[in-house]
């Protein structure tokens, strides 16, 4: 999911295509077949189940679609909107369901958190902080996701989770402090 | 933490199996049933509205029902009509 860093010309011709979306549904066709892709791994990533990830995404569309009229660019690329009802949609299935919830890591993003937090970057130091990052709580598990397993900016995280840019910045750093603290003790 | 499964470095699903799930004119269709005004729709179609205009119904003719049996044993309107 890299859509974030994009050109003004980029935006620009996202802001038409959403235009006329507004202007006519039949014309989202072009959004969703730019975004489906990601949409649906986000949502993959989060239940590991796909037929419910199919049904997740078609709802996450076609509330795209109902509620494209009210959308506004606020500096965030529409993907980071589109992210946004995933993730409401994919918290309200777990919360209705109350199912499993699934966490996908890596090891690159491990490494990512090991340089933002300062820690150690070996093999060693990244298994410690793997079994560091289990203890943490689904909501901060979810910011650590966006930000490290996903590469969001902050403001992105802050436009899906529906918290400030600045928020989600405290937010993610008061994380890393806390797996500072874990690792130290250890 | 039971209620979390973490998977670590799996992969993505390919591009074919996401892909064999998109379907726009689903989508298409969905948005306009769910956007087709109320009145538009033949009551029989909408099952939550049929059973509310029924259970109205039927609270109005019990209630008329009550009101009229009421009225025909009211003595004293049994006098007047005498």
């Amino acid at each position: 999911m890299s859509s974030h860093h994009k050109s003004d010309i980029e935006i620009q011709q996202e802001l038409q295509l959403i235009a006329a979306a507004k202007e006519n549904p039949a014309r989202f066709g072009l959004l969703y077949d730019k975004y489906y892709k990601s949409i649906f791994v986000f949502i993959h990533r989060r239940t590991d189940d796909e037929e419910l990830t199919a049904d997740i995404t078609s709802q996450v569309f076609l509330k795209a679609l109902i509620n494209i009229k009210k959308y506004e660019y606020k500096g965030v690329p529409f993907s980071a909107w589109l992210f946004r009802i995933a993730f409401n949609e994919i918290n309200m299935y777990f919360r209705k369901n109350n199912a499993q919830r699934v966490v996908s890591l890596s090891q690159n993003g491990m490494v990512q958190i090991a340089q933002e937090a300062e820690l150690d970057e070996n093999a060693e130091g990244i298994n410690q902080m793997m079994i560091a990052v289990k203890q943490l709580d689904a909501l901060e598990l979810q910011l650590i996701e966006l930000r490290f397993f996903e590469k969001n900016s902050f403001a992105e995280v802050g436009e899906i989770v529906g918290i400030t840019e600045n928020n989600a910045k405290v937010k993610v750093y008061r994380i890393l402090d806390k797996l500072k603290k874990v690792l130290s003790k250890k | 933490m039971s209620d979390l499964k973490f998977n670590i470095d799996k992969p993505d699903l390919p591009d074919e199996q996401i892909n064999k799930h998109k379907d726009f004119k689903k989508l298409i269709y969905n948005y306009q049933t769910a956007t087709k005004p109320l009145y538009k729709t033949p009551l029989y179609k909408n099952k939550k509205v049929f059973i509310v205009i029924l259970l109205i119904l039927l609270v109005m003719f019990v209630i008329i029902e009550a009101m009229e049996k009421e009225e025909g044993s009211d003595p004293a309107k049994i006098e007047q009509t005498k």
